[in-house]
Parts: C-alpha cells; structure tokens; sequence
C-alpha cells in the first residue's frame, strides 16, 4: 500500500492539495497534544505535518515518527519556530506561507530521509549477521557452522576426527591494563599462530580446519589419513604439547613476556566416529562439548598445583626482584628504580598471576610482604646516592600493621606507588594511615593515573609526591592528540600540586619525543631500559659482566633520552 | 589542487562528517570542500556507519550527542572495522571538555577531538594535522 495520509494539527488548504495528488490521500487533523498518539491509529502514514511550534508537542511527535518510520515536518510561523524544529529534530521544516511546490518537496526529502535510514540500518544489520554468522570479525576465523560444512565430505570418506579444543585463559586484567585494541591483537595473534602450527605440522598429511566459538576459545578438527590406524593417545598428547608451546612463543614474540605471561592455554581432545545414525553436527557439538571439558579439567589441574607453588614459593622465598629504571627526561640520569617481584617458578613468573593466586588462596598479605622484604633487601646494591626505590602496593596492604617496617633502607628513599585502579573503600582510614606513612618519611606515587573516568581530584585527594601516567595514555601517544592533550593537562595539574609526573611503558623514540616534549620531567619503558635482575646468580665474575651490562645499557638509554625530541626541534 | 592539502593521497581525501545538527554539519562541509577535499555529511550514526563502509573516508568528524548510535558506538564500530579500522582517523565533536570525556574518546579509539562549537582555524589546523598521519593505502 503507497503511504497516503497526512496527520497534522491544522487544517491547512495546500496539504489538502499536496495529499490529492497521492492516489487515495487525505488529510487526518487532530488536536496537536493528541498528534503523538494518533500516529500509531493509521497504517500508510505519509507523514505528519506539525504547526504547533510547542516543544514538548514537538519533541514527542519525532519521537513516535521515530518508532513508526513516519517523517516529521513542521510548518514555521517565525524564526523560533524553526529552531524548536531544530532542537526537536524534526525531519523537514519549512516556512509559512509556503507554495504547495514548496510543502510537496520538503514531504519527499524527509520520506527519503527516512527511507534512506531504514535501508542503511537494513543492510547493515544483513550484513552483520551474515558476515558474523560465518567468520569472526577480528580474527577472520571461520565459526563452527562453517568448519562443520567444509569437513563433511571428508570426515565421512575417513570416519574419524579429532576436535582440539583450546581453551584461552587470561588473567582477568589484561583488558584492564592494556585495554580491548590488545586484547584484539593477542586474539589475532593466536589465530595466527594456531593457523601457522596447522599448516606447517602435516600431521601425516592429516586435515585441519580451525574453527572460533565466538568467545576467546579457538578449535579445529583433525582428520587422521584414511589408511592409518588412526591417531594414537600419544600422538594427540604430543601434538597438544607442540601446539601449547608454539602459540605460547608467538605470543612471547609478538607482545612481550609481560603479555604473554598473562594467558594459559589448556588444550583438550575428543574424537569423533562416523556413525550413520546420528546427524554429524550433533556428533560435533558433542566432541567439542567433550574436549572443552577436558581442557577445563587440565585447568583445574594446574590452577591447584599454582597454589601449591604459590606456598612454596612463599617459604623459600623464591621469589627474586627486578628494578626497571626512571629517568630523568632532562639529564638522562637514574633517578630511581621501580622494583618488581617475579616467581621464580615459570608458572608464577608474572606479578599479576602471582597475585591472583594469591588472592585465590588467601595469601596476597603474605605475598605482598616478601614482594616488599625482597625488593628493599635488594636495593641495598643496586641504588646509588640519591636514587629512589619505587614499591608497588595495594591499598589493602596499608591495613597490614607490618607495613613500612623496613630495616635496611630510610623510608625517604622509598616511594610507595599505589594504583589509580582499586577502589578505596575506607577513605577516612586509609588516609590517616597514609599520614602516618608520610609523616615517617615515606612519598607516594599514584600509579596508572588517567586510566579511569575519575579525573583529576580523586588524585588530588591522595596528594601524592608522584603521578605515574597509565599505560595506555603513552602506547602511540605520537598519533593521538587526544592522549597528548591528556598528557599535558596532567603535567600542568602535577606542576600545581608540586607533583612529578612519571610516564612508564615507552616503547618507541616517537612515544619518548612526545612525552619530553609534553614536559614530562620523568620516563621508564622498555625502549629506554628493560627491568635488570637484583642480584645475579652465580655472583663473581658473572655477576661483575651482568652488572657491567646493566651499566652499559643505561649509558645507552641516557643518550637516547639526550637526544629525543632534538629531531623535533629542527624540524620546526 | 589546493597546495595545503598534506594527504599523500593522490586523490584527494575523502572526509565524513557525521552530524545531526544538519545546519552545522553543512558550514563545515561547504568549508572543507572549498579547500578541496571531499566530503560526505550523515545525518546519524547509522548512516554514518553505512557511508564509512561504501566510501572508506581517510578521515571522520563525528558528532557525539545524536539521537540512536552515540558517537561513542560509532566510533568504535569504525576502529573495529576489520581492513579500514586501522586507517581511518576519527575526531570526535564534543561540546564537552571534561576529562571523562577524552577518556572515553581514547577508549573508543578516537584519534583526537574539536570542542564545539568549532573555530574554523582550529577545525582546518586539526584536518591537517590527521591527515598528515594517514599512511598510503596498506
């Protein structure tokens, strides 16, 4: 049916005219406050003409047009009217008087407006659920459905199949600290790899197809050759061995060990046998199902043995420290070392696993004390005259009576960084904890500043000696004027509250150039220097080599430092 | 062509406005084109979305108070877009200036930003300075 009646509010002679050119149009006038409601009472609404120029008229009539896809136009009697149009915005307008030529174009122009709307919106969302039905959107890895298509034939020539499950856990702050775009790449990351590991392991010419099951879990099916005897339990084993390990050294490779440190992979299989009675996709979903649940189980299995390491290593205190450096933008000297704590287990390696475990198991005070005794006993050595030991803490950590009872260093060289990140549920408590600490001699540095939606005064509230920019405000922050203008705004705020603003996780001379040339008076990163090992195994002559390394990388660092922003200045 | 372009594009840049306010999004249409470079204006986010995937725009100004799909949504659907997510720069229009703001926009994956109502010079100043980091087609 051709939409051919027109609501309004007035009964106006030119709509009269514009509606008779339609076959079977007319003209429905109703009162304006009830224009709203009405819409709903017709179907083959052309549109509704407005002359009310009342705002709360207005606004409601869009709105309903809205729902129902009826255009809205509205005939102006002044200038204000035209603007309440704006403001409500109504598809169309025009002014009175106005010639019918007049009404009948701006009817077509909103009809097509909203008709163009409906189509985008149409093809869109066809689009969506096609494409997303059949491949995942970041990893361009095709979903079950399709994998089940492409393996049909095959898999009832050959009657046998293996699912491989892989189930991807990730500590849950990897998104937090490094937000979704990593998160992204690592998914990529691994597709990739899984995909390489498929393609360069025949597998005695066995057939792979890789599958993605929409969440984080990757699977793909293995089609043993036709006149093997099919793959034994150890040929599963030692290819879900291999395949750990290869996505785990991709993931190293391509993001860091501090990234890759952060996600385990469990792998489990399940087999499938043609059996004509049953239809193939249950027979799939079942393996899967199967395999999934294997690969928790292992899981499981580990997360228990992380505690029992976990306990270990809390009475051996195996657990040793590395010093990332903090330069000075200015000079390119050592202004001091952030410590962090590493398992020595390789299970335990990553501070943030580390403290999950803990926190599972109840232990993070305990923990977190060796993390502290461990790092100060180390200092000793490694800092020079003046230089500063930076110490992680969580605000839980100040509750602990034992806190700051540091033997071998003056509290005035220790600045306790505390994260933007956990809520602070005890505010009066823990500032006057807080207090105490600094009225010892301690500083405090507010780590991972910027990185929520707070602002600026909930770290003014802290009033801290430091403000350590978040990660994700320095990662590309040349390309980003947003995140420089960030920056900037922070060093101001920091020069106003006699604070030093730290940027850490440099990773690029560009990322450098711009925070100097931003004002920032402090810099840490791994383009700079990574984090060096407390003290060296094996101590005497390896020991002396390792220290003269460190030394010598540093020297390194201080000249890049000296050196950024230069380029820059010459350029201009 | 216009000397101040600093695309690496031969052709010229294709830019996509993004506004509700159709007043506005016309002024700084009729301007940009005067400068040579094309543009093409939506009037929401959704059609919005449906012209960055027909015309793949080196660069985007987007509205973030609209009706339906906030500017917030639109721009990340566009960074996630999985071959032009990369290649597009987005500036957010924002009438807002807080920093809650700009977090937001950095989360999205929005490269920078214009406080409405927007200053021509700052305006062409910011065109400029994205498009100058747009890279030749991968």
């Amino acid at each position: 049916m051709i939409p051919s009646i027109l609501l309004t509010d007035s009964c106006d002679p030119g709509l009269i005219t514009v509606a008779a050119r339609t076959p079977g149009g007319r003209v429905e006038v109703r009162p304006s406050e009830e224009l709203a409601a009405s819409i709903g009472e017709f179907s083959g609404l052309m549109a509704v003409v407005v002359y009310s120029s009342d705002a709360e008229v207005l606004r409601s009539v869009v709105e309903r047009g809205r729902l129902y896809r009826v255009p809205t136009i509205v005939a102006c009697a002044s200038e204000t009217h035209c603007q309440a149009a704006l403001d409500a915005q109504a598809d169309e307008w025009y002014t009175l008087p106005a010639s019918v030529e007049e009404i009948d174009r701006r009817l077509w122009s909103a009809a097509r407006r909203v008709r163009a709307a409906d189509v985008a919106e149409a093809n869109r969302l066809e689009r969506v659920s096609f494409e997303g039905l059949l491949f995942d959107s970041g990893t361009r890895v095709p979903t079950l459905p399709v994998m089940i298509e492409r393996t049909r034939a095959v898999f009832k020539e050959r009657g046998e199949l293996i699912v491989f499950y892989l189930d991807f856990i990730r500590s849950a702050k990897i998104e937090e600290v490094y937000g979704w775009e990593k998160m992204d790449e690592v998914l990529a990351t691994t597709a990739d790899a899984v995909r390489a590991f498929v393609s360069r392991e025949k597998l005695g010419d066995a057939r792979m197809t890789l599958g993605y099951t929409h969440d984080d879990d990757f699977i793909f099916f293995y089609i043993p050759e036709r006149e093997r005897q099919g793959a034994s339990e150890q040929e599963i084993t030692e290819v879900t061995r291999r395949l750990q390990r290869h996505v785990g050294a991709r993931l190293e490779e391509e993001h860091g060990e501090d990234v890759a440190a952060m996600f385990d992979i469990y792998v489990g299989s399940a087999p499938v046998y043609h059996d004509p009675r049953v239809r193939f996709e249950r027979l799939i979903y079942r393996a899967v199902r199967e395999a999934a649940h294997t690969a928790r189980s292992i899981e499981q299995r580990q997360r228990s043995r992380k505690v029992t390491d976990l306990r270990r290593l809390l009475h051996d205190r195996s657990l040793y420290v590395e010093y990332h450096p903090i330069f000075s933008a200015e000079n390119g000297r050592i202004f001091g070392y952030e410590a962090l704590a590493r398992g020595v287990a390789r299970t335990l390696r990553s501070p943030e696993v580390m403290f999950e475990v803990a926190a599972d198991a109840d232990l993070v005070w305990e923990l977190s004390r060796l993390c502290r005794a461990r790092a100060v006993e180390g200092a000793a050595a490694k800092l020079d005259e003046g230089q500063l030991l930076f110490l992680n803490a969580d605000p839980h950590d100040f509750t602990d009576p034992s806190f700051g009872d540091f033997e071998s260093i003056d509290p005035r060289r220790v600045v306790i960084e505390i994260t933007e990140r956990t809520a602070i549920t005890d505010y009066p408590a823990f500032r006057e904890r807080l207090n105490a600490l600094r009225e010892r001699g301690f500083r405090f540095a507010v780590d991972d500043a910027g990185s929520g939606y707070a602002g600026l005064g909930s770290i003014a509230n802290l009033e801290p000696d430091f403000i350590k920019l978040d990660i994700s405000l320095i990662k590309s922050i040349e390309t980003n004027f947003i995140k420089q203008n960030l920056v900037e705004t922070m060093v101001g705020f920091a020069r106003e509250q006699g604070a030093m603003v730290i940027a850490e996780g440099i990773e690029s001379a560009a990322e450098l150039d711009t925070v100097k040339r931003l004002g920032v008076p402090l810099v840490q990163g791994f383009f700079l220097q990574p984090p060096v090992r407390g003290e060296r195994r094996g101590g005497g002559s390896a020991g002396e080599q390792a220290a003269n390394g460190d030394r010598a990388s540093a020297r390194a660092a201080a000249r890049r430092i000296r050196q950024a922003g230069r380029q820059l200045g010459r350029g201009k | 062509m216009d000397g101040e372009m600093e695309s690496s594009f031969s052709e010229p840049a294709t830019i996509l406005v993004v506004d509700d306010d159709r007043d506005n999004a016309v002024i700084v249409r009729d301007l940009l084109e005067a400068r040579g470079y094309a543009v093409v204006v939506a009037g929401n986010g959704d059609d919005g979305l449906a012209m960055f995937d027909e015309t793949r725009p080196a660069l985007v100004l987007l509205d973030i108070m609209m009706p339906g799909r906030s500017g917030w949504e639109v721009c990340r659907s566009m960074k996630e877009h999985p071959t032009h997510g990369r290649l597009v720069r987005v500036i957010m229009l924002t009438a807002l200036n807080d920093w809650s703001d700009k977090q937001a926009a950095i989360q999205t994956g929005a490269d920078d930003y214009l406080t409405k109502p927007v200053g021509f010079e700052d305006l062409l100043t910011c065109v400029k300075r994205n498009l100058a980091l747009v890279g030749p087609p991968v």
